[in-house]
């Protein structure tokens, strides 16, 4: 089981022990993804302060599955949040959230590791890889990305389609439920 | 031919909504997409996992200082609450505390006994002045965030639903009624545009009721797609009716409904 799942069963029951282990888990992922959505380490230091405060109050909002996926989506939302409450941007180049509720089954991250995805990533071709790493800690739409790269839109769409399904060969079973 | 075109184009949207790029104007069509469809949900969920492993590559060291900073900011707080849920009456004083009593214990035994150097003073000082600093900046971006979150966790417990594995789904023409637990949706994606002052208009059969009741009225986007939660509990249930009525709904359908759906 995800350390994270077991440790949250605790927090359910007020364990501060409990909370700081999480915290010490899990801090450097929500830190880094804040950090890059937000491209700046005061913002990610807040948005990591209410990411694991709203854990601590709302403990039951987590329902079970993989929590690493759990709390990247959470911090992500949170940092699409931060980006529209201080209009850093325009409102249209802000994706929408995704849901939190996950299909994915505890297991999968725990087959995972940073460098098993990096090396993943790493066997993409460069345009695949650029466009699937900027969206997903950008926290722009696929239009901003087309724009930034200055790429067709149907080819940016074709790209991350391929992109991802590469990805999710490389990985295997390990992504599998 | 066009059929299977806007069907992979469809699919690309797939997966640019599990990467998480999707603008949210484009979200209901392509949920409903997903909601529909068995293959779509297949691909979604595959483009997911691959999508959510990303996060893995964010996982990197955190510089010591700034990780121990955060590390204290955080326990403040969260010991704080822990205590004000053990004494409730002695919540106030611990709410407005922004350190906790030990820190002040060690400045004031170290004062007292002159074992910290004066440049140990000045930092702890200065600590407090950015814990205090980084307090203020967490209290109002908790408020902002709180708005947002009024307003996102609707939508978010939506989308989760009618993508869910777990949803039950039941077919209707251009689309399905999607169950979740106790929350039941309409997606729709084939629907006409009306003519001015008419509206779609969803009715609900209670279970034991042979009659239909009113439930709310709406419009298509553009695209013909509406993807609709009704404010009623699916478990009580027995039938859901789609039907085209005059602009501020009616009381009971006054045209042919354009589908009766059973929830069996």
């Amino acid at each position: 089981m995800d350390p994270g799942v077991r440790l949250m069963e605790r927090i359910r029951t007020r364990d501060t022990t409990a909370f700081e282990a999480l915290y010490d888990g899990y801090h450097r992922l929500v830190f880094g993804i804040g950090l890059r959505m937000l491209g700046d380490p005061t913002m990610a230091e807040d948005l990591t302060q209410t990411v694991f405060l709203k854990i601590w109050t709302t403990p039951d909002a987590f329902r079970g599955g993989s929590f690493v996926a759990w709390v990247s989506r959470v911090t992500r939302n949170r940092a699409l949040d931060v980006l529209r409450s201080r209009a850093v941007r325009p409102e249209a180049e802000i994706p929408a959230d995704l849901p939190l509720e996950g299909a994915l089954d505890d297991d999968v991250f725990r087959r995972l590791d940073a460098q098993r995805v990096r090396d993943a990533l790493a066997l993409l071709p460069p345009e695949q890889r650029g466009l699937i790493e900027l969206g997903f800690f950008g926290g722009v739409t696929h239009q901003e990305l087309a724009r930034r790269t200055d790429t067709p839109l149907g080819t940016v769409k074709t790209r991350i389609r391929s992109g991802l399904r590469r990805m999710r060969e490389t990985l295997g079973d390990r992504v599998s439920r | 031919m066009n059929e299977q075109l806007h069907r992979d184009a469809m699919l690309e949207n797939v997966a640019l909504y599990a990467l998480g790029v999707l603008p949210r104007e484009d979200v209901a069509l392509v949920v409903a997409f997903i909601a529909n469809d068995a293959a779509a949900r297949k691909e979604y969920d595959d483009l997911r996992a691959a999508a959510d492993s990303l996060a893995h590559v964010a996982d990197e060291p955190v510089d010591s200082a700034r990780s121990a900073r955060m590390r204290e900011r955080l326990m403040v707080q969260v010991r704080a609450d822990a205590a004000d849920a053990q004494a409730p009456f002695a919540g106030r004083r611990r709410a407005n505390a922004v350190y906790p009593a030990w820190l002040w214990g060690t400045g004031l035994a170290a004062a007292a006994a002159v074992i910290f150097s004066f440049v140990t003073v000045v930092q702890d000082v200065a600590l407090r002045g950015d814990l205090a600093s980084a307090q203020r900046r967490s209290s109002t971006l908790q408020s902002q965030l709180a708005q947002a979150e009024r307003i996102g966790t609707h939508d978010r417990q939506a989308l989760t639903d009618l993508v869910s594995p777990g949803a039950k789904r039941y077919d209707v023409a251009g689309g399905a009624v999607v169950v979740r637990g106790d929350r039941v949706y309409l997606t729709l994606t084939k629907l006409a545009s009306l003519p001015k002052g008419r509206v779609y208009q969803a009715w609900t059969q209670p279970k034991g009721a042979t009659a239909m009741v009113p439930s709310v009225t709406f419009n298509p986007n553009a695209d013909g797609v509406a993807v609709i939660a009704l404010p009623v509990d699916a478990g009580r249930l027995a039938a859901v009716a789609l039907s085209v009525e005059p602009e501020g709904g009616s009381k009971a359908p006054t045209t042919k409904p354009t589908f009766v759906r059973p929830l069996t």
